[in-house]
């Protein structure tokens, strides 16, 4: 999914805490997007979730404005990953399940990303007892699981082992390259951002 | 002071010996306020989360006045349900007064605003991550409703149990849409609310210990359950 912006301003109170003219991000490749604290990196990833309305200018999803079939399409993995009160394995398949995937279908699916993120011992585990790092691997498995066009990452690998982050690198790349899935991640780790992106966009306060 | 040992006493026999009439009241008790639970939460606790969850213009007045309908005194509850379903009432044809159906009627209007607010308050406070993550992955409404259901059901169930509490407990509604006819509508807040004014208290001793043992019950098994989870 290519998106466009142009104009995007977002105010909190009369500070305005985002301000981006014109960027494009580009179909089918990782962008990675660094920048100091509080520059509004989570702000404008949150915007073009869609989770956050209260923003002026124009946002584009291959050319058309935020609709339902969008929002169906892409996904967000948040810094601090909220799971579900269930197991590893069920907080993986739920947007199959919401998306009316039956059973059968579903199992494979959610096996074959357990198996890349090194999880599977866990599918019976409580999700909400798993450590940091397997906490983010089984968020990327449920944002994966659907095969989004576009997906955001914010900080995914902040606080987790340097094991994790490995693993979560190599398999966000991998996922890129096989569904040419759009990758917009935000990294404070100028290394990480080198090592995953085809594009590095710099945000500075505004 | 004796009669009050004495009382205890003849309350224990009633209890220990499973005396028919107790059995009788205190199962028609159970029945009416769980239907009523079981009515008020089916509504209630979707319409709660829905609206904890919605942002609208004037949810803040909204809070206040669904904060206020939770404390509505029982009485109240209980004479309009009378007053509409009384013979020259809107209901009247129904021929409901003084039947067990006016009870559950009374008792799930008196519990409804009580599950939904705090299902409401709940969700307001606790919703918003899980529906905010139900977004990102494709949920739609009704999908974030059930799921937030799911997510809170350990503190949904303790506010159903609140619901409960508050519905066995309470003796003004059924007084008054009941009438507390022997063998037909009498329960056991309205048994002992008799017994009492009739001076007879190892009956309404015994009555308020089932109560009090209900409760009990109740709450230590969602206290265990809880535990579980
Ligand atoms: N809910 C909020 N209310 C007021 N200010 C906020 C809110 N959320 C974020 N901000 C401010 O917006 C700016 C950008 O925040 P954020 O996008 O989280 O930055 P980053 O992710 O780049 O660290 C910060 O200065 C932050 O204080
Ligand atoms: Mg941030």
């Amino acid at each position: 999914m290519e998106i466009t912006i142009e104009n995007l301003e977002r105010y909190y109170g009369d500070r305005r805490v985002l301000y981006i003219e014109k960027m494009e991000i580009e179909k089918g490749k990782i962008t990675a997007i660094t920048g100091p604290n509080g520059c509004g990196k989570t702000t404008l990833l949150n915007i073009i979730a869609g989770l956050d309305r209260e923003f002026s200018g124009v946002i584009k999803y291959d050319g058309k404005y935020l609709n339902r079939e969008t929002v169906d399409k892409m996904t967000i993995v948040f810094q601090k990953p909220y799971l579900f009160r269930r197991t590893v394995f069920e907080n993986i398949e739920y947007p199959l399940r919401i998306r009316g995937i039956n059973k059968v279908n579903r199992k494979p699916l959610v096996v074959d990303l357990a198996k890349g993120l090194e999880i599977e011992n866990l599918m019976g585990k409580k999700a909400h007892l798993l450590s940091g790092g397997e906490s983010q691997k089984v968020a990327l498995a449920r944002a994966l699981v659907f095969k989004p066009e576009l997906l955001l990452l914010d900080e995914p690998t902040s606080n987790i082992d340097p094991d994790a982050i490995n693993t979560l690198e190599r398999e966000i790349l991998k996922f890129n390259k096989e569904t040419e899935c759009t990758v917009l991640i935000v990294t404070h780790n100028m290394e990480q951002a080198k090592r995953l992106g085809n594009r590095i966009i710099e945000l500075s306060y505004n | 002071m004796d009669y009050i040992t004495q009382g205890f006493k003849e309350a224990i026999k009633l209890l220990i010996s499973l005396d028919k009439e107790v059995f009788k009241i205190v199962s028609l008790s159970i029945l009416v306020s769980t239907s009523a639970t079981v009515f008020a939460s089916l509504i209630s606790i979707p319409l709660g989360v829905y609206f904890g969850i919605k942002r609208f213009k004037g949810k803040r007045m909204f809070s206040r006045i669904t904060y206020t309908m939770m404390s509505v005194p029982s009485v109240v509850v209980g004479l309009v349900v009378a007053i509409i379903l009384s013979r020259r009432g809107p209901f009247g044809q129904f021929d409901l007064l003084y039947t067990k159906k006016a009870m559950i009627i009374a008792q799930t209007l008196l519990v409804m605003p009580l599950v939904f607010g705090l299902t409401y308050g709940l969700a307001k406070s606790r919703g918003d991550i899980i529906e905010r993550v139900a977004f990102t992955l494709g949920a739609n409404k009704f999908h974030t409703v059930t799921l937030i259901i799911r997510e809170l059901k350990i503190d949904i169930l303790v506010n159903i149990a609140t619901a409960f509490s508050r519905a066995i407990s309470e003796v003004g509604a059924v007084m008054i849409v009941g009438g507390n006819i022997k063998g037909y509508t009498r329960v056991i807040t309205t048994t002992i609310s008799m017994m009492n004014s009739m001076g007879d208290y190892p009956m309404a001793i015994a009555l308020g210990l089932v109560l009090i043992l209900i409760s009990f019950v109740i709450h230590s098994i969602i206290y265990s359950y809880s535990q579980e989870d």
